[in-house]
């Protein structure tokens, strides 16, 4: 079967920051849902489903806090489920709205939520909890530790150096000074990234995503309403999910699968939503990417899954420029998530933001001419991976 | 409006309750996928896409649904979860199914007993701003609930001990070793007010337990010669708003919604005609008498006179829970789940010791929340299309 | 306007069932200071620490096999923040390959002078061996922190 095309008619995202002592958590994704309505010209009454977009329930401190966020998003009656992926769940939050459209059952979705990561004073001790309790919770582990141990591998693999995780900072930060939405705006240069504080070997502080507070929503439609209604849009014409190990052990050794140096599952991922868009050439055909990367040693393996490079060539090409703004293939020209976490929706600000660039609507920070965009979420312990293809 | 292409239960696993020490949830879940495989003749490599649903409250666990990846056989597989309620899993495998861009799919839910209070796991579900002080757990909501209904309809004091004595007679028949004795209406009405209206005797302890299920599409039944699939004909699901005060909670406008929507779809107009049996949500039994109206297959007036005829019963015309519903097994969070596979499994006529026999067309109705918050109905059917009659 | 705030924490404990495998691990480490696997039936390949099943293939695992002490690093960070409910910095840790495993094992990295960061990773670089040290017999609880690596 083929796939039916399903628009993007409406974006609204916050401006992140550490705290929003001003809005409470439901007042935060109603903010971002008002954006979207008032983008989309839409009333609540055109919304036929919604599809809640939430990671794990102690970063915010409320259980099933999607119940809670059931009046932010107007959907009292309506057709609405709550999707998590850990930090994958926004852009795994658009997929699951994609389908209700795909499937036939509505013609208008919404997919929203917020976060308050400033607010969970424990987000490592949450983030700790994600691993077995018989094996790998014992260990002090944590996102930043877990992606540490990925940066190590990935440098014995390929020969990155810190100096060479800092420019991903150095571009990335650059990025987002352009972009009014971004929480961490300041340029920076190599020296101090090289100088901030070690957190956990080989990542310092400034290698490090921020906390934040905001929140995302966004509006699919059916090809045939946004005809029918003279709309205009954009296009996801691919979607992929794929999932690897649980166990970080297993992604090394012997005979393994996946390599915890590179990003196994978000290159397969890749390779679905390809597929379903036709691309057979991602450096010919990609103009754009927003990839999900909350540690700078990161963004190398996610360029390489994405196949934009090769295996161990991101690091050289990051250096050269190719996937700065005014580069061949602009990564994360928002800033990305190391400028910008709220976990909850940061994997959905990435769709947002490649779905504004390809309708030439990202201001600041806009790619020239960019008709064809793609965008990735990474959740659990390294180990969901979503992917979307996003075109005008 | 239809979806776009047709989706079949093809196979399906419950384990309920789960009593065994000697198996970590991962070792549960792997065993359970493979029995629901086994059950659709299927392995793993047939299957393209995964959803599950559990709660991390519940599990002790932070992204909890991270423990199926390997287990239910998610390795360079695609997986979706849908931690709001394990019934929403199953809505989402349908419309990925329907969307053409997969042929198969995996469902799962879990919910295991190893926190010091399920109570306490529930009331972390209360906002901080306003009702977290308050001791609201599933249990209160639905006293809550409860007491608005018999408000309303006065005789659901008097019925409520009576649908709880036959869903637990039906446990009995359909689950002896695991169900607990069957009781009397006046042993039910005389226990104790655990949450007042409700009766210790109307509700189950909660228990471990998972539930998986194998769906597929109108292809690949073709393609593979599937046997008796339990199609999805009607399909609805909706919320009511989060907090209780902003709810007319004697009524179920959510329920109503949803069963609105997969009656039309299923071209099912007189639910009582069309029907051969409902699995409901008895979270306690004033939550079925609530259910009967909105799912309309029967009025506060006629309570009385339907429950007295019979017609509900396991030897009746409308079998309700002739798995003996939630009042017999209560694993919380996959109960809704397991109201689906138990409708299917009927449909099927895969259900054992409570196999209605000639069941050709069921509904399954699966409520997660405070107060059945959450609200979603299955119509399935023997039949892939045409009006049900 | 004055902004209010209150703070909440979540109070459960949980009694996680560690399922046979798991459990005939630990009692193997806290009674005999051992270290096993198990081998998946259809790869033959030592899963460390022992699962019931391989997830890469879903089949059962069928055997016991004992693994260690002596191993290589396959990957490590040196800790240098403090985080709330995680040990005092700065600490080590991180995976070793156990010499007849074929999965790495997590593990903390002791002995190793981390006050130079460069230094010390210098020491803990993948390839390095290492060998499995345990706690005395009446310190050992069975289970994660019963044992750790120091160089060998």
């Amino acid at each position: 079967m083929s796939a039916p095309r399903v628009g993007i008619i409406g974006i609204g995202q916050s401006e992140f920051r550490s705290r929003r002592d001003d809005s409470s958590y439901p007042d935060l994704v109603r903010e971002a849902v008002a954006k979207a309505m008032t983008e989309a010209q839409l009333d609540f009454d055109d919304i036929e489903a919604i599809v809640y977009s939430l990671s794990p329930d102690a970063m915010v401190g409320i259980g099933n806090a999607e119940r809670l966020g059931v009046d932010a998003v107007g959907g009292r009656g309506k057709r609405f489920l709550r999707i998590n992926t850990g930090g994958a769940t926004g852009i795994s939050s658009v997929a699951a709205a994609y389908y209700h459209v795909a499937a036939g059952a509505c013609d208008v979705v919404m997919t929203a939520g917020a976060d308050k990561v400033g607010e969970c004073g424990d987000s490592q001790t949450v983030l700790n909890k994600i691993w077995d309790p018989q094996y790998e919770r014992p260990l002090p582990l944590g996102t930043i530790t877990m992606l540490a141990m990925s940066g190590i591998r990935y440098a014995e693999k390929y020969g990155m150096t810190q100096e060479d995780m800092a420019q991903v900072v150095v571009k990335n930060r650059k990025h987002a000074s352009l972009n009014p939405h971004a929480h961490l705006r300041k340029e920076v240069t190599v020296d101090e990234v090289m100088a901030s504080r070690m957190i956990s070997w080989p990542i310092k502080l400034m290698d490090c995503c921020p906390q934040s507070s905001g929140g995302g929503a966004m509006i699919l439609a059916s090809e045939r309403y946004i005809k029918e209604n003279r709309l205009d849009a954009v296009w996801i014409t691919g979607v992929g999910h794929c999932s690897e190990t649980y166990y970080i052990g297993d992604r090394m050794g012997n005979g393994y699968m996946a390599d915890h140096a590179d990003a196994f599952a978000l290159k397969r991922s890749f390779e679905r939503a390809y597929k379903m868009a036709g691309i057979t050439d991602p450096r010919k055909q990609v103009d754009v990417a927003e990839l999900y990367a909350p540690f700078s040693n990161t963004e190398y393996h996610a360029i390489e899954a994405a196949g934009l490079a090769g295996l161990g060539e991101a690091v050289a090409q990051v250096n050269e420029g190719r996937f700065s703004i005014g580069g061949e293939i602009p990564v994360n020209p928002s800033g990305g998530v190391l400028c910008t976490n709220a976990i909850a929706v940061t994997a959905m600000i990435r769709v947002a933001e490649v779905a504004l660039q390809v309708s030439g609507r990202a201001g600041g920070h806009q790619v020239k001419g960019a008709k064809l965009g793609i965008a990735s979420g990474n959740g659990g312990d390294h180990q969901f991976f979503g992917t979307m293809v996003v075109e005008a | 409006m239809a979806l776009n292409r047709k989706t079949a239960v093809i196979g399906s696993a419950i384990f309920a309750p789960v009593t065994r020490q000697d198996r970590a949830l991962e070792e549960i879940l792997y065993e359970l996928a493979q029995a629901a495989l086994k059950d659709a003749g299927l392995t793993i490599d047939d299957i393209d896409g995964i959803v599950v649903a559990s709660n991390d409250q519940f599990d002790g666990r932070a992204i909890s649904i991270m423990a199926a990846s390997g287990s239910v056989g998610g390795v360079d597989r695609d997986i979706l979860s849908t931690p709001s309620a394990g019934e929403h899993a199953f809505v989402m495998g349908v419309l990925r199914i329907a969307s053409g861009q997969y042929d198969t799919h995996l469902i799962v839910s879990w919910s295991p007993t190893e926190a010091s209070s399920l109570s306490e796991a529930q009331r972390l579900g209360a906002d901080p701003y306003f009702h977290r002080a308050l001791p609201l757990d599933e249990l209160s909501s639905n006293a809550l609930q409860a007491a608005a209904l018999a408000v309303a309809a006065p005789q659901a004091h008097q019925l409520a001990p009576r649908i709880a004595a036959r869903n637990r007679a039906n446990g009995a028949h359909a689950y002896p070793d695991a169900a607990k004795a069957p009781a009397g209406e006046a042993e039910i009405a005389s226990s104790e007010a655990i949450r007042w209206p409700v009766r210790k005797g109307m509700v189950s302890e909660p228990i471990t337990g998972a539930v998986a299920l194998v769906i597929a599409s109108e292809d690949f039944v073709d393609k593979h010669g599937i046997e008796n699939p339990a199609w999805v004909r009607g399909m609805g699901w909706a919320t009511e708003a989060g907090f209780l005060g902003d709810r007319e909670l004697s009524k179920a406008p959510a329920l109503e919604e949803a069963a609105r929507r997969a009656y039309e779809e299923a071209g099912i107009s007189d639910p009582r005609q069309s029907l051969d049996l409902v699995e409901l949500t008895d979270v306690t039994p004033y939550q079925e008498l609530l259910s009967y109206e909105a799912l309309g297959l029967s009025k506060p007036e006629a309570w009385e006179a339907d429950l007295g005829s019979g017609i509900f019963d396991r030897t009746g015309k409308v079998p309700i829970n002739p798995s003996g519903g939630i009042v017999t097994l209560n694993p919380v969070f996959c109960t809704g789940l397991i109201r689906i596979a138990e409708a299917a499994g009927q449909v099927r006529g895969k259900a054992g010791r409570h196999q209605i026999k000639g069941a050709r067309t069921a509904l399954a109705h699966a409520a997660s929340g405070f107060a059945m918050m959450y609200q979603t109905v299955l119509v399935l059917g023997a039949e892939r299309e045409g009006v049900q009659a | 306007m004055e902004l209010l705030k209150r703070q909440e924490d979540w109070k459960i404990t949980y009694t996680h069932a560690l399922g046979e495998v798991a459990s005939w691990f630990f009692v193997q480490i806290r009674d005999n200071a051992k270290i096993f696997g198990r081998r998946c039936g259809d790869t033959g390949r030592v899963l460390v620490p022992p699962r019931a099943f391989s997830d890469q293939t879903l089949e059962p695992t069928t055997e016991w096999v004992e693994v260690g002490p002596g191993g290589k690093i396959e990957t490590f960070t040196i800790v240098y923040e403090p985080f709330n409910n995680l040990p005092e910095p700065p600490y080590a840790f991180g995976y070793v390959l156990l010499d007849g495993a074929d999965t790495a094992l997590g593990g903390y990295f002791r002995g190793v002078d981390l006050a130079d960061p460069a230094a010390a990773a210098e020491k803990l670089k993948i390839g390095t061996r290492v060998v499995t040290k345990f706690a005395d017999k009446d310190k050992r609880k069975g289970d994660m922190l019963d044992f750790w690596f120091e160089l060998a």
